[in-house]
């Protein structure tokens, strides 16, 4: 009997459909993949299942028997435990408060059973081979725990469910073989595993079988045993990866738009030394942690840098060094500009109109003032020349999907014409289609003679886009791959 | 297990200790008269006034803990302490019962804060602000500006469970203040506002009641300073709709300087009943400084800073030792 089924699931948010007839079922005892790229599916599906969020349509079944959750403290009891991608956890508290919040064991009136919690917290952290005090303050914990004591957590509860979202994200390599040993041992005591990632070395690892999923739809369920890693990819993309598009060979005219030399800020990243070219696209890959969103907010003085040097080639051709800029905004004066990772707190005005978000920045770092008319002119020709699709310029970013709010958050900088352009998960979390809109407009801007340092997770996008990878681990560059003929296996080896 | 000078209230006590000594070698009489601080005369009055801060104060580390704020004890003190005295006086009702009114008064007064909190989603701070208006004005409504004396109702030397009058608020305010302490560290419905304090939405994805969490305790926090106003309108024999104004911000700074973390998450109920402590002995010694009279608002401004700078430092401090 599957120990859970999904039966034509819908799921849509506002005009976006998340998921679409969504039909697969989870066999007790087997570990379950579920890949996608991003906006694929994975995370509503696993939000359904523990009840976060409710189908539009469909059925969800546990054990069989269909059921409608009310909330995690349902989804808890009915033995389905969830890992979230997010570190969900309350550093105020002990590691034994955390792993039994919201179910404490209690005796009458809620008096909490202290010494026994404690007891079951040491056992628990003794099953996976966690040397941390139950006493402890989750505060001064490494990072990594967090999620590892969310693993407790499901297992204080007994569930022989375990659904895990892209746990590994933000693990080291020793971290993440600790994890998969304490996923073997449970898969063995008969644990039903459901494993959401896209990194699929790990998927073929430790499950038995592949579900994919693409723009909300389920497209196979593999047996890992009959399938490759390439179809799992094609299931996923839904196409082979488009070729790369043929470029001039800007190496060839060795000029210097931008270079770090030693460039440091503990704990961050340490002696960093890169050049790029003008138009050249220079692609930074590494895992969540290693030090690549807090190199790129250094150079422009989001972070202090402790020392080396930054250098950029301005409009007269002169080499203008420096430690780092002393603001975004100086750094915007310069030409280097920030296009941020997370659009909904460092990317866009939420309460102000389109018109508005367009011009500000390039208003603030020319020191312009702002006139009405040309704003108008502007922004409708910025909205044109990128098919942003609104109702209008005063329409507020709310309103807008999100590919096309990342549209906006690049385009915001861009008509600065910047000559150096810092980007940070430039595609994170939109739909396809816009994302190989935002690619065109990245090759543009490069094709303008901006110089491109882009950060980002998507591998495929990276192999696709960058003249050249940087891979970044554990704050130091740890090798440089030409792109052409560069695969996925080699720059992820370099990364983990 | 922690060990005894690492619990912030030992702090908070090592505080209110050098406080006390400092005023009493300060205004150590001269020429064998007695002490004018140091004295079980005035060590009673200051207890007398600052339970009326710490009992409402209780409710503010509560709220303050689960991630909230509480602008309304100071309207909630006057209008129930003018519901109990209007009753007791006026209309002759009997002391338990026009107390039990004011009581249900402070449950109203919750209860609305909670509906707007919870259901309506107003942030905590414009639904108190709100609140506070409507209790002040509702005050203001009942008494038409009149004065109930309740003392004067009271015979002398009239005993409360066999307790002198003096004695009650004080009593009342240690009671609840270990009371409430133990519900906070040693029960789960204190565990869940820590929780809530300190990550709402890990909280939610924990199967933890916030809404039940919200609710209660804003409903605790009212019926808190309800209590104080009570007491404040029998212990202290006066009704009137202009009590307490401005106590809000001296009730959240008591919790503040007894550890509570305004971001949520951290702070302790018997803290915050020392720090009502603290700013009692302010206000007591302070006026028998010669010459300090205009200075005691902006010292107790410049102690609150003071206290909460020095208490981030060493939180600081033990956080990078970890």
């Amino acid at each position: 009997m599957p120990a859970v089924q999904f039966d034509h699931i819908d799921k849509s948010f506002g005009a976006v459909a998340a998921l679409r007839d969504v039909s697969f079922s989870i066999e007790a005892g087997e570990a379950h993949a579920i890949v996608g790229e991003n906006g694929a599916g994975k995370s509503t599906l696993l939000k359904i299942l523990a009840g976060g969020l409710h189908p539009d349509r469909g059925e969800l079944r546990i054990g069989g028997a269909p059921v409608v959750l009310t909330g995690a403290r349902d989804a808890l009891a009915r033995g389905i435990g969830l890992v979230h991608q997010e570190m969900l956890a309350f550093p105020n508290l002990t590691v034994t408060a955390n792993i039994f919040a919201g179910r404490e064991l209690t005796a009458r009136f809620g008096w909490l059973r202290e010494d026994t919690m404690r007891d079951r917290a040491r056992d628990l952290l003794a099953r996976l081979h966690l040397s941390v005090s139950p006493d402890a303050l989750v505060a001064a914990l490494p990072v990594a725990y967090r999620q590892l004591l969310q693993v407790a957590r499901a297992l204080a509860f007994d569930c022989r469910t375990l659904a895990l979202d892209e746990p590994t994200t933000s693990l080291t390599a020793a971290e993440t073989d600790h994890l998969f040993r304490i996923l073997d041992d449970l898969k063995r005591s008969g644990v039903t595993i459901i494993y959401v990632s896209h990194r699929l070395p790990e998927v073929f690892r430790l499950c038995d079988r592949i579900t994919a999923l693409r723009d909300g739809r389920h497209v196979a369920t593999f047996a890992r045993d009959r399938v490759s890693a390439d179809d799992v990819v094609t299931a996923m993309v839904g196409r082979s990866i488009p070729a790369r598009a043929a470029r001039p060979d800007v190496r060839a005219t060795a000029q210097v738009r931008l270079r770090l030399e030693g460039f440091t800020s503990i704990p961050c990243f340490e002696e960093i030394s890169l050049s790029i070219a003008p138009g050249e696209i220079v692609g930074l890959f590494g895992l969540v942690g290693s030090g690549r969103t807090e190199l790129l907010e250094t150079i422009v003085g989001l972070r202090h840098a402790d020392r080396g040097t930054l250098v950029v080639v301005d409009r007269d051709d002169r080499a203008d060094r420096r430690l780092q800029f002393r603001s975004p905004r100086a750094a915007a004066r310069a030409g280097v500009v920030l296009v941020p990772e997370d659009r909904q707190r460092q990317g866009l005005f939420f309460n102000l109109s389109l018109r508005h978000n367009l011009v500000l920045p390039s208003a603030e770092a020319r020191r312009a003032v702002l006139v009405r008319d040309a704003e108008r002119r502007i922004t409708a020709d910025l909205l044109r020349g990128w098919r942003i699709t609104a109702s209008s310029i005063d329409a507020t970013p709310g309103q807008l999907s999100g590919g096309n709010q990342q549209k906006v958050v690049l385009s915001k900088w861009l008509a600065l014409q910047p000559r150096v352009l810092l980007l940070d998960e430039p595609t994170k979390g939109v739909d396809v289609g816009a994302k190989y809109e935002i690619h065109g407009v990245i090759r543009e801007m490069a094709a303008g003679g901006a110089a491109c340092l882009m950060v980002s997770s998507d591998l495929p996008e990276v192999l696709a886009l960058a003249d050249r990878i940087l891979v970044m681990r554990e704050g130091r560059i740890r090798g440089e791959v030409a792109a052409a003929g560069a695969d996925e296996e080699r720059v992820m080896r370099l990364a983990t | 297990m922690k060990r005894l000078w690492e619990l912030r209230e030992v702090s908070t006590i090592a505080i209110l200790a050098c406080e006390v000594l400092f005023f009493t070698w300060y205004l150590w009489p001269v020429g064998g008269r007695s002490h004018p601080f140091f004295n079980i005369a005035n060590a009673l009055l200051i207890l007398k006034y600052s339970s009326i801060y710490g009992i409402a104060a209780i409710g503010a580390a509560i709220v303050i803990i689960s991630g909230g704020i509480d602008l309304s004890p100071g309207a909630v003190i006057a209008l129930s302490g003018v519901v109990a005295g209007v009753l007791f006086v006026d209309r002759h009702w009997s002391l338990a019962s026009s107390a039990i009114a004011g009581l249900l008064t402070g449950v109203g007064c919750g209860l609305l804060t909670a509906t707007l909190v919870v259901l309506v989603r107003l942030p905590p701070f414009i639904a108190t602000l709100g609140v506070m208006g409507i209790a002040r004005g509702a005050a203001f409504i009942i008494t038409e500006g009149r004065y109930f004396d309740v003392s004067g109702e009271l015979p002398p030397g009239f005993r409360l469970l066999g307790v002198p009058l003096d004695w009650t608020s004080p009593i009342l305010m240690v009671i609840l203040a270990l009371v409430f302490q133990v519900l906070m560290t040693r029960f789960q419905w204190g565990r869940a506002i820590f929780a809530v304090g300190g990550n709402e939405t890990a909280a939610l994805f924990s199967g933890v009641r916030v809404g039940f969490v919200h609710t209660s305790v804003y409903l605790v926090a009212a019926v808190l300073a309800a209590l104080s106003g009570i007491a404040l309108a029998v212990v202290q024999g006066q009704g009137k709709a202009d009590l307490a104004m401005g106590y809000e911000l001296d009730i959240i700074a008591s919790a503040v300087v007894g550890g509570a973390s305004l971001a949520g998450g951290r702070g302790s109920v018997i803290g915050a009943v020392l720090g009502a402590l603290i700013f009692g002995v302010l206000r007591n010694a302070l006026p028998q400084i010669p010459g300090a009279t205009f200075y005691d608002r902006l010292i107790v401004g410049l102690v609150v800073i003071v206290i909460v700078v020095v208490d981030q430092l060493l939180e600081g401090r033990k956080r990078s030792v970890q």
